[in-house]
């Protein structure tokens, strides 16, 4: 078990000063330069994560744990995949050629039904507000372990909603969100051209190395550094790959014409150039009323998107490398309501599926089972801290690690006692 | 230390000590530690300064670190108001300050700034940003309620101990009660515990909620000692009572549950930290019982608690630090002096003004940030003043204030203006806060900022350069000196360096076909610059 002080006040500013002592000396340009050839030096060896966040809860009868034939088994019917044994919901016919990439784990059960919690405790591996503090999300603890300190992007990216950040991990791990992937990063561009930009930046130097140099202050230097990251990513080729008009329209169309798939295809573009988490959210599953209708459009937004991100991802090599997680912050009741004129089902947190593909996992197999009515897991239960822990083993981070506070509590990565799926590691 | 020296009880040896321990009242010095301050006769704000200087040069000259000298006038006038009213002079005031001849000029300026409303406005943002934690749940929850009752009872100077009491004891609904939110937004008994005893103790205690504190004396008794006296708190759901159209309360029921201990089934009866278990009558409410303790005299924690508070926001870190984490494994670094200003603080009926300007009218407050050594060793011992990065708040408010509000929207909500009276209403300046905000209880010193924000400052359209001040001046003023100069008076507080004139000039007459243009790029770069995004 190692300490880690990812956050430390006093002892990261110490750290800091001694590490830039060497580089005071170097002209603003010279820094800049430096930032640069490490930027394009990196050959970045890590493995990346896309969740694919399914928010409100998808109900698991009628997408990856098809209970066919019983009373609450639902509209849907199952059908056969790539992968013998193994059958899902009829409404994803592509992701079903992919079946030999992905894991099921139907065994999930986490006890937490009410959103914000289960978001929450889903998100980081620990209940909201559990000892007082603010605990980072797997995104953010991903961007700590795997990013690169001088990336000229962020590293936790979160597309279509804002995520959960970094608690205690701190700032610079806090996701960059873009609300729109057709829109991309906001406020990449100058409102003025180039040249006058140019100007701006040169007048802004001049008074920050002035004022450095006086006051001598780290605090100074992170505002000077981040900006000079600001603006090395308004330059850099890395910007592009958030620019979604520098794709072709047939890969956009082969992702589905969804803003999910168009989230999708970001986030393909932005593990290619280095960016270790990108979550990419699709709303609606909360699915109290008109379960089947909802379910059967949002699945029709999943299939095309994440079948065809596995899919590009294979084609360049990177699906070893990349994992592909999809979930939600639980399941739906095993039995139909029929309060409203739609049937529909309502939260359950008991037993419930999720679905990871890629990052080097054995593919092609079901992990845990549940009963007859998808109601209780029969076999190999999964709780929310085992998940965290899984993700982190895949992705080759050590889910023992604790992480400072910073009041200099350590806090483990994933709660202790937590275990890995063994099942999907070779 | 002082205590085990009085041991003996008679003999020519205690009298000895008796007599040494009376000098040492007399020479104004206090015992350390957590032992009740001392009922000390009050002395005036100036006088307290004097001895915080005192306190603060003794360490110094014992440890052989030199202090750096005063902060020259545009420093001080800068940070002071950044520090009471939470947002940068005007460019007419700031020069009248620095031209003025007064030599109590200062002392006078702080006088002016703590009677400003928007003194109570800063404060307002700061203690809101403490009460109510940032979670889902309380997104639903409308913070303007609260927001007017801290400012006005800030503004009126309502004397801590009320203030709290007060506050801990709120019930009603939040239309009629703005004090009611601190409940609605820590609705169980162990969330308001954990904030009652970090603010208003200095402690703390929510590890102890589930098992005893490794290496303080927080049991998980103590804990739910504390938590007891919450357990008949009863409070509204704000989305609940928004649907039934409804202003959310907040009661104290007859009936409630004692506190249990998670694993065990043992009733805990209410305690007061470290200190006794009160007789609670059960057909009484229990938290103004809590509040006589908490806001008294006698209580060691709650006027330490505050004055390191208030040391902390003035100076970037409390005589202990963190400000909520006091216990003997983290001493204060001048014991005697905080100590001494608990108990001025107490015995001047815990006025806070009284402390804000004893604070800011000492020497050690009014010294430059910058470092007189390499290695800033004095850094933790107040040697030079730390820098201080502006809050979301306090950048938004500055920046309004030099390019103008940005559409017609009002910097705070009009009152009544919402449908929905409990959802909060998202306005220019909430959002540009949220989305500037760093963690709660995160290091004021630290810039936290990340890509995303220095984008938005760089190239959003409000602030691609321009706007109110810019104009006024090209109205009003002549020559491109002047005019650079009122910029920086605008955003930096001080009038540009011979070599900042002589750079900029050379700039603006290389435009000379659009000087509105270069105008408009020098004024950009001010308002990216570091100077403009910190408190030096």
């Amino acid at each position: 078990m190692t300490n880690s002080d990812a956050s430390g006040i006093r002892s990261r500013r110490d750290f800091f000063k001694l590490s830039t002592a060497g580089l005071l000396t170097t002209s603003l340009s010279g820094w800049l330069g430096v930032l640069a050839a490490h930027a394009a030096s990196n050959g970045s060896k890590h493995k990346a994560c896309i969740l694919l966040w399914m928010d409100g809860g998808p109900s698991h009868k009628d997408t990856f744990d098809m209970k066919p034939n019983t009373e609450n088994g639902g509209d849907f019917k199952p059908i056969p995949t790539s992968v013998s044994g193994i059958q899902i919901s009829e409404h994803f016919p592509k992701l079903a050629k992919q079946m030999q990439h992905a894991a099921i784990l139907r065994g999930m059960s986490t006890g937490e039904g009410a959103h914000g919690r289960a978001k929450y405790y889903l998100h980081t591996g620990y209940k909201e507000g559990q000892g007082g503090l603010v605990y980072p999300s797997i995104g953010s603890i991903v961007s700590a372990e795997l990013g690169r300190p001088d990336s000229p992007t962020p590293n936790f990216v979160s597309v279509g909603n804002r995520s959960y950040g970094a608690g205690f991990l701190g700032a610079r791990h806090q996701p960059l969100v873009v609300n729109d992937p057709a829109k991309g990063v906001q406020n990449l561009k100058p409102l003025v051209d180039n040249h006058e930009f140019g100007d701006r930046i040169g007048l802004l130097e001049q008074m920050e190395q002035g004022f450095f140099r006086t006051y001598q202050a780290t605090s100074i230097n992170d505002h000077r550094t981040t900006y000079q990251r600001a603006v090395q990513l308004m330059r850099s080729k890395e910007a592009k790959a958030f620019d979604l008009s520098l794709e072709p329209a047939a890969s956009k169309e082969a992702y589905g014409n969804s803003k999910f798939g168009e989230g999708c295809l970001l986030a393909r573009r932005l593990v290619e150039v280095g960016i270790p988490f990108v979550e990419v959210t699709l709303g609606g599953w909360d699915t109290h009323q008109n379960n089947f209708e909802r379910v059967k459009q949002l699945s029709g937004q999943v299939d095309p998107a994440m079948s065809a991100l596995i899919h590009d991802l294979k084609s360049r090599g990177l699906l070893d490398s990349t994992l592909i997680v999809w979930m939600g912050e639980f399941g739906r009741t095993p039995k139909i309501n029929s309060r409203g004129p739609k049937p529909g089902r309502d939260h359950y947190p008991r037993a419930w599926s999720t679905v990871l593909a890629g990052g080097g996992i054995r593919g092609g197999q079901v992990i845990g089972k549940t009963d007859k009515e998808g109601a209780a897991v029969e076999d190999r239960p999964v709780s929310a801290i085992d998940f965290m822990a899984t993700i982190c083993k895949v992705l080759g981070i050590d889910y023992t690690k604790q992480n400072n506070t910073p009041i200099g509590r350590p806090i483990r990565i994933a709660e202790k006692g937590a275990t890995p799926v063994k099942e999907l590691f070779a | 230390m002082t205590a085990t020296l009085l041991q003996p009880t008679h003999g020519p040896k205690r009298a000895f000590l008796v007599a040494l321990q009376t000098l040492c009242v007399l020479a104004g010095t206090a015992a350390a530690g957590t032992t009740a301050a001392p009922t000390s006769a009050p002395v005036d704000a100036a006088t307290l300064a004097r001895h915080i200087d005192q306190a603060i040069d003794k360490r110094l000259d014992a440890e052989h670190i030199k202090p750096s000298p005063l902060a020259d006038d545009a420093e001080f006038l800068r940070r002071v108001y950044l520090d009471i009213t939470g947002v940068i002079p005007p460019a007419n005031a700031a020069a009248a300050f620095l031209d003025s001849k007064d030599p109590n000029k200062r002392a006078k300026l702080i006088d002016e700034l703590l009677a400003s409303s928007a003194y109570g406005r800063h404060l307002a943002d700061i203690w809101k940003s403490y009460l109510l934690p940032r979670t889902s749940d309380n997104r639903q929850l409308q913070a303007e309620p609260l927001m007017r009752w801290l400012e006005e009872n800030f503004n009126n100077n309502t004397p801590w101990n009320q203030f709290v009491s007060e506050l801990i004891t709120a019930s009603g609904t939040q239309d009629k009660n703005g004090a009611v939110t601190y409940f609605l937004a820590n609705p169980t008994a162990d969330k308001v515990t954990d904030s009652v005893s970090r603010l208003f103790l200095g402690v703390q205690l929510q590890c102890a909620q589930c098992h005893n504190h490794p290496f303080t004396k927080w049991k998980q008794t103590e804990y739910w000692g504390m938590a007891a006296f919450f357990t008949k708190v009863k409070t509204d759901r704000p989305r609940q009572a928004a649907r039934q159209g409804d202003s959310p309360g907040v009661s104290e029921n007859a009936k409630g549950r004692a506190a249990k201990l998670p694993e065990t089934a043992k009733v805990v009866p209410a305690k007061f930290l470290l200190s006794e278990e009160p007789k609670l009558d059960k057909s009484a409410p229990y938290r103004p019982v809590l509040a006589k303790w908490l806001t008294s005299a006698e209580n060691p924690f709650f006027a330490r608690a505050m004055a390191n508070r208030l040391w902390a926001h003035y100076f970037g870190r409390g005589i202990v630090d963190p400000v909520d984490d006091m216990h003997d494994g983290n001493p204060p670094s001048h014991p005697e002096l905080l100590q001494e200003l608990a108990g001025q603080f107490a015995a001047h009926d815990f006025d806070v003004k009284f402390l804000i300007r004893a604070i800011c009218n000492s020497k050690t407050y009014q010294r430059t940030s910058k470092p007189t050594s390499k290695d800033d060793s004095g850094a933790n011992l107040f040697a030079h003043m730390t820098i201080k990065v502006n809050s979301p708040e306090q950048l938004y408010d500055s920046l309004v204030a030099v390019v103008g509000a940005p559409g017609n929207q009002a910097a705070r909500p009009r009152q009544g203006a919402n449908q929905n009276p409990n959802r909060a209403a998202p306005n220019a300046r909430t959002v540009f806060v949220n989305f500037f905000q760093n963690e709660d209880g995160s290091d004021p010193t630290q810039y936290q900022a990340g890509i995303p924000q220095a984008l938005r400052l760089m190239n959003s359209p409000q602030l691609t350069g321009g706007g109110v001040v810019l104009e006024q001046a090209l109205k009003t003023l002549h020559t491109p000196a002047q005019i650079i100069e009122r910029l920086y008076l605008a955003t930096l507080s001080r009038r540009p360096t011979a070599a900042e004139s002589h750079h900029l000039l050379t700039f603006v007459h290389g435009h000379a076909a659009d000087p509105r243009k270069a105008y408009r790029d020098v004024l950009w770069a001010l308002l990216n610059s570091s100077e403009f995004a910190v408190n030096h």
